[in-house]
């Protein structure tokens, strides 16, 4: 449910309006039988597709929009109930406090690795050093684990007695020793400093992608005027990476957004209520808790939200 | 152009979504009748070749006692077959209400009691009344009213605990109690206790001795030690009254302040396992089977012991002050039968047998805790069997079973934990765990009301 969430932009625009076009362009200007049939043709092909994804997005999209208009248990008579499921999640107390740990969360899974992301492209397109293919493949490598692998490895590495702590300990910082997941202040910086890991690497290599592709002759006008490394970055890589730095935002936004499985193995939404996020309290209504119209008024503010992100960015990213 | 397609795109979707919404209401299609006027029968031979479709969520052991239900019941009636499938626990309890529904879905399904699952089945009426069963095969009189209540429903669906049946316990059953270490207890010159004050005494003993008294671990619930220590302390009909709706006992009167007290005042005694707040669950339970830790409450079964363990670790259920003993305890699944089940007699009768004395030993023959029935044989050598076996021996002579207090309302077992942690790190006291506790359930009987 809540993965299709970034999808509509993308999906919408093409399945209703192109045949509305291809009509009223054809009336006028008479295109040739051949291009006409070729359209069709075109049309065709992708009508499997675009009938399957109306089938398992569409349709569950809307489904869910008038599933959150009700009280509904999953099996008996619905009750109407109008927006009261929306105004819940904005005014209950425990679900209103996940939007703030999700503001925290984008720091930990977007802010902290765009900039460490941007940092380190700089340094490795700058310089040319042996067995910089070693060093994007170990950064790239959280991406290609699925999130449970890396939150079960986390779970041991916070473990009370596990390597974190017993390293605080070896080097004389025993005090600074806790219990990280159990822990009301550290459990939530610690979640997103798993996010800010398994992020990190892809858009580094994005970024790498990105400034590779920039022509040399700019960083040689840059540096004939005299240029240094940090002007250099702010005035070339920086506005090169417009586009890189666009994905990278609307990916790790919705993605801290949509943070779901590293909560769910680590610490359920605990301690208390310290790392609760809108997907975890989705999960609890839909499927723990027979509330089917409040998960589906959770999942339609954060598709709207993630929809909402991804066109703004997507905006100001295409501005001059 | 852009523009205008966006548009296009924002006025369409406005369409069919209100089309959509404006459509019809969901759920409540089923509108089958239930007042089958059909005589109910237990002549199974009688049914001619019957196949049964049963889901359940049992694997192991208990899988295996299901599967060795299937064979005895088979063997009596070669007429019957029961096609079983098994999916884990959380993949059926969420998608039972839909598998129901299914016209080829199960005749036969082991549900979640409470109103999480089976309380919404029923009152969907996707599960089949049995109170013409239970009047054929006698369960009003064989089975202990505490237990029996636990799968009733009133017909209106407002409350749990009387009117009713709507699935049968089963021959085995799931306590919460203690769990502990033969061999540290015997190092500590103790014998097992039997009351509060006994265990408490035995803590400071372990403590002082250098032991971790309760091997603990909160990170992602733990609520057996509060549920365990309620039942101690708690008068029996309240908490059953509070569970089962009644709205004239709040939460107060179940003694959860009482036993949140006590159990922060372990805690705080530091008779926990250390950094108990970052441990979770499976970390706890391997733990204590490691030897760290004298003591655990927990459910019976979730320790998984065998072999030489069934030595190593004994279990009792501690006794009130009034020497009564009360402990949470109910089968571990509720089964129910399909509203569209098309023989029922034969499903009722699969039923009965799942209660049978024959599955009380059954159970016990493969290492499973026995409910139902008392008379059953049971192996020398299996100490903490043995302790769960009088457990329930205990328990069924005083119909002294409370069920899970968490069946009070759908999130109630979510706001114990999350209080719990609360209470562990001083931001709530017990007092104020109970009044969220109370909140909670207050909340659900209000929507309940608003039902009926």
């Amino acid at each position: 449910m809540t993965a299709t969430g970034t999808r509509p932009p993308a999906g919408l625009p093409g399945t209703p309006s192109r045949p509305a076009r291809a009509g009223r362009a054809g009336a006028p200007r008479r295109p040739s039988a051949r291009r006409r049939r070729s359209r069709w043709i075109g049309l065709g092909f992708a009508a499997p597709g675009l009938l399957l994804y109306g089938y398992v997005v569409l349709v569950p999209l809307l489904q869910s929009v008038q599933y959150s208009f009700f009280r509904w248990d999953g099996v008996t008579q619905a009750v109407w109930v109008g927006f009261d499921n929306y105004t819940r999640f904005l005014t209950d107390p425990e679900l209103r406090s996940t939007f703030g740990h999700v503001l925290v969360l984008v720091a930990f899974f977007s802010v902290l690795p765009i900039a460490l992301g941007l940092l380190s492209a700089a340094l490795l397109t700058r310089t040319r050093l042996p067995g910089m293919a070693a060093f994007r493949w170990i950064y790239f490598l959280p991406q290609v684990m699925t999130s449970i692998v890396i939150a079960l490895v986390f779970k041991r590495i916070y473990a009370p007695e596990g390597p974190l702590n017993e390293a605080l300990r070896a080097v004389g910082l025993g005090s600074l020793a806790r219990s990280w997941l159990g822990d009301f202040t550290w459990a939530l910086p610690a979640l997103g400093l798993i996010g800010t890991w398994a992020g990190f690497g892809f858009c580094m290599v994005l970024f790498i992608s990105g400034a590779s592709s920039i022509p040399p002759e700019l960083y040689e006008a840059a540096r004939m005027d005299g240029a240094g490394p940090v002007r250099e970055f702010f005035a070339v890589t920086l506005p090169g990476l417009r586009g890189q730095l666009a994905v990278a935002l609307t990916l790790t936004i919705t993605g801290a957004l949509r943070t779901f499985d590293l909560v769910w193995i680590t610490t359920r939404g605990g301690p208390g209520t310290s790392t609760l996020t809108p997907a975890v309290a989705l999960y609890r209504a839909a499927f723990q808790n027979p509330q089917v119209g409040q998960a589906a008024a959770i999942g339609v503010v954060m598709a709207l939200l993630c929809l909402l992100i991804a066109l703004t960015i997507t905006r100001l990213s295409e501005k001059d | 152009m852009k523009e205008h397609r966006a548009r296009l795109v924002l006025g369409t979707t406005a369409v069919l979504s209100l089309l959509a919404v404006a459509g019809c209401t969901p759920g409540g299609s089923s509108t089958t009748d239930d007042s089958s006027t059909a005589a109910v029968s237990d002549d199974v031979a009688a049914a001619g070749d019957v196949t049964l479709r049963l889901s359940d969520f049992w694997g192991s052991a208990e899988g295996e006692w299901i599967d060795a239900m299937i064979e005895q019941f088979e063997a009596e009636y070669p007429n019957v077959t029961i096609d079983r499938t098994t999916e884990d626990w959380g993949q059926l309890t969420s998608t039972l209400n839909l598998q129901l529904q299914d016209p080829d879905g199960p005749d036969i399904a082991s549900a979640n009691n409470g109103w999480q699952s089976l309380g919404t089945l029923a009152r969907g009426n996707l599960v089949r009344n049995l109170d013409d069963y239970a009047e054929l095969y006698g369960w009003d009189d064989e089975v202990p009213t505490t237990i029996a209540r636990q799968n009733q429903f009133t017909t209106d669906f407002t409350t749990i605990g009387s009117g009713s049946w709507f699935a049968t316990p089963l021959a085995r059953g799931s306590l919460i109690g203690l769990y502990y270490n033969v061999e540290k207890l015997d190092a500590l010159g103790l014998e097992p206790p039997q009351t509060l004050d006994d265990l408490e005494a035995a803590a400071a003993a372990a403590a002082d001795a250098g032991e971790i008294p309760f091997a603990y671990g909160s990170v992602d619930g733990g609520t057996a030690v509060l549920l365990g220590v309620q039942a101690m302390l708690a008068d029996k009909d309240a908490l059953n009254d509070f569970i089962y709706d009644d709205p004239g006992v709040t939460a107060a009167d179940t003694s959860l302040t009482e036993a949140a007290t006590t159990i922060k005042s372990w805690a705080d005694s530091g008779w926990f396992t250390p950094s108990y707040e970052g441990i979770d669950y499976q970390t706890a339970v391997a733990n204590f089977l490691d030897g760290q830790g004298v003591f655990r409450f927990e459910y019976t079964g979730s320790l998984g012991l065998s072999g030489d363990q069934l030595n190593q670790f004994g279990y009792v259920q501690l006794a009130q002050d009034s020497g009564e003993t009360v402990g949470v305890g109910a089968a571990p699944g509720a089964m129910v039968i399909s509203s569209s089940c098309e023989h029922p007699d034969v499903a009722a009768a699969f039923l009965d047998h799942l209660m049978s004395a024959e599955g009380s030993q059954t159970a016990v023959d493969m290492g499973l805790v026995p409910m139902l029935n008392t008379d059953v044989t049971l192996p020398d050598d299996a100490l903490s069997l043995q302790g769960e076996a009088t457990a329930t021996q205990t328990l069924d002579a005083d119909d002294g079973y409370v069920p899970y207090i968490d069946w009070a309302s759908p999130t109630l077992l979510d706001t114990i934990t999350q209080n719990m942690q609360l209470l562990y790190a001083g931001k709530v006291t017990p007092q104020q765990l109970t009044d969220a506790v109370e909140a909670d359930r207050t909340a659900f009987l209000e929507e309940l009301g608003q039902d009926s």
